[in-house]
């Protein structure tokens, strides 16, 4: 188990370490950023000492090793337009996405679960027909368009919700609805898939044959089994905890780490957008490594042997 | 579907209904016919030219809301006519989703392949290629690129097909592995065949349908991207357009003129869905392994 773990750990620093690089090479091949920020026009002195000030006038390699270095110690830069640290400025912006994100994935579990386990229960009956009609529904609609469809709805024809903007808790409530609703479709499909995989197996007719329950053979026999699989897609969404608004947050002009990922972009603010970047590398890599250690708490079979794991 | 015997033959789910297809599949393939005739007749069949203006008639309501039966489907702030709009956008967003589509196949089942064939460091590279895209979210990855290298319709294309290349990575690598260890691979390879002959004319005709399955699960997906992204303003840009970037524009005038956005939004969520539910139904049939 201790050697599982520490194969898992270093192959989660590894991929950290990929995105690092990735961040670097996409992030400063692709132009030059003092040239951006100082525009056309601005005299080469200014643009010479701007370059010099960021360290832009060094070798590629150079910049590498010293990005790499400050990032060991938790240095991730400063944002070229304001100056300020850009961890910082990232990490203020994560309460608000995680007001967004958080009650979301409470919908998600919630209604995403139980409606495909229903439905896998009831295979091809009515109810099964209905939630799995709803959930490719939900599943199939993006995100800013379900959003829209909302605020035309509740924001502008019947003026019960604000349409945008963060003043209180009624604004949160449509981006978390249209959050929470695509979410809970894409899970409820997949434990619906999962439950049913189960429901074939040997061990349940075996558990109905002995005489034990239908109850307790859905609660101690398939639920479990099922979990496992489910586990994986539930792990993603708790990685994407940071990151999984950006669309939503732009429909709803709404301040968080989306938002602020859009303007960083279209700002061209590489320090700011590498930042993300990591946080939401690790955040996803941290969730990747938990769902794995989670496999092993929830299935015998894979404490057993490490190396099934993926 | 679990009592399928595990045979690389393909064989029909026992519960496979065998009397004619279920009406939403039907649908669906209505659907899409209709959008790659659309799609392949956009000049023919759009009314004006999707640039065209008509400045006397802006804002005007589709026909039924008060509208007139020159622009049955509107006009937007520009007077531009939303139906010939909506013709050249689902060739735009057909075309990118066919591309990206094709792209990330190929690139990934390659790689997958290039995986199962030598083993050793070249597995271990392509799949700790995969341990980085599985560690973010695509679209993350894509704001990133497209800002940074600018919006050229090529570069987007192929971005876009860099989405789920991982996933024909890891079936191909898979499937080729435990393919190659079957008689038949070993039997050509007997007789002299090279390795890529024994992978590209006898490997790969076998996994094919799992390959395919999977790309019309990818195809949808690659149509939201698309369109997030260019709703987001970073994706197609003007003039050129786009179902994304048309949804995009239209909601500045989401109180005004819904229509601008809707009839948009309603021909991605219809296409991603008849998709889907194609795809759905091809995997019951071809591949029941398949999650």
């Amino acid at each position: 188990m201790l050697r599982f773990l520490a194969s898992r750990l270093l192959r989660a620093l590894l991929t950290i370490g990929m995105v690092v690089t990735f961040a670097f090479v996409v992030l400063r091949l692709s132009g030059d950023p003092a040239q951006i920020i100082m525009g056309s026009e601005a005299p080469p002195e200014a643009v010479a000492a701007f370059r010099a000030s960021w360290g832009l006038d060094q070798p590629l390699w150079v910049q590498y090793l010293r990005y790499f270095l400050a990032i060991l110690e938790g240095d991730l830069g400063r944002s070229m337009r304001d100056g300020r640290p850009a961890l910082d400025l990232v990490v203020e912006r994560i309460p608000a996405t995680l007001a967004l994100t958080l009650p979301a994935l409470l919908i998600k579990l919630g209604l995403g679960i139980p409606a495909g386990v229903t439905a896998a229960l009831h295979r091809n009956s009515a109810i099964d027909r209905a939630v799995m009609l709803l959930a490719v529904a939900g599943f199939t609609m993006p995100s800013f368009v379900l959003g829209l469809l909302l605020v035309l709805v509740f924001a502008v024809q019947l003026g019960w919700l604000p349409s945008g903007g963060q003043e209180g808790w009624r604004h949160a409530i449509l981006p978390v609805v249209t959050l929470g609703i695509g979410g809970a479709a894409a899970l409820a499909r997949f434990t619906r898939s999962a439950m049913l995989e189960v429901l074939g197996q040997p061990y349940i007719r075996t558990a109905s044959a002995k005489g034990v329950p239908w109850r307790a053979v859905v609660s101690r026999h398939a639920l479990p089994n099922a979990a496992i699989p489910t586990v994986t897609i539930i792990g993603f969404m708790v990685g994407s905890l940071i990151a999984g608004a950006v669309v939503v947050e732009s429909v709803f002009s709404w301040p968080g780490v989306g938002r602020l990922l859009v303007v960083a972009v279209a700002n061209r603010d590489l320090a700011v957008v590498q930042a993300i970047l990591l946080l939401v590398a690790a955040t996803m890599v941290t969730a990747n490594v938990l769902v794995d250690l989670l496999y092993g708490a929830l299935d015998p079979r894979l404490r057993a042997a490490p190396k099934g794991v993926r | 579907m679990p009592e399928a015997p595990p045979s690389p033959i393909m064989l029909a789910p026992p519960r496979a209904r065998r009397q004619g297809l279920p009406p939403l599949v039907l649908f669906a393939v209505g659907w899409l016919g209709l959008m790659l005739g659309v799609a392949l007749l956009a000049n023919v069949v759009s009314p004006y030219a999707y640039t065209a203006l008509d400045l006397r008639n802006r804002l005007s309501p589709p026909i039924g809301f008060g509208g007139t039966t020159a622009h049955w489907l509107g006009t937007d702030e520009l007077g531009r006519d939303v139906l010939s709009r909506l013709i050249h956008s689902i060739r735009m967003s057909l075309l990118i989703a066919f591309g990206a589509t094709l792209i990330g196949a190929v690139v990934g089942t390659t790689l997958g392949l290039l995986a199962a064939q030598f083993r050793g460091l070249v597995e271990q590279a392509v799949l700790a290629l995969v341990d980085f895209s599985a560690s973010l979210p695509f679209l993350i990855l894509a704001l990133a690129v497209l800002a940074f290298f600018g919006n050229s319709l090529t570069l987007f294309v192929c971005l876009l097909g860099l989405h789920a290349w991982e996933r024909y990575a890891r079936i191909a690598r898979g499937l080729a592995i435990s393919a190659g260890a079957q008689g038949y691979a070993a039997a050509v390879r007997q007789l002299g065949a090279s390795a890529w002959r024994v992978q590209l004319r006898h490997v790969l005709p076998n996994i094919a349908s799992t390959l395919i399955v999977s790309m019309t699960l990818a195809f949808p997906e690659i149509i939201l991207l698309e369109s997030g992204l260019s709703f987001l303003g970073l994706g197609v840009q003007p003039p050129a357009t786009s179902l994304g970037s048309m949804v995009g524009y239209g909601r500045e005038y989401l109180s005004r003129a819904p229509w601008i956005l809707l009839s948009p939004a309603a021909v991605i969520v219809l296409t991603t869905l008849s998709v889907s539910a194609l795809g759905d139904w091809l995997r019951d049939r071809l591949d029941p392994s398949l999650d």
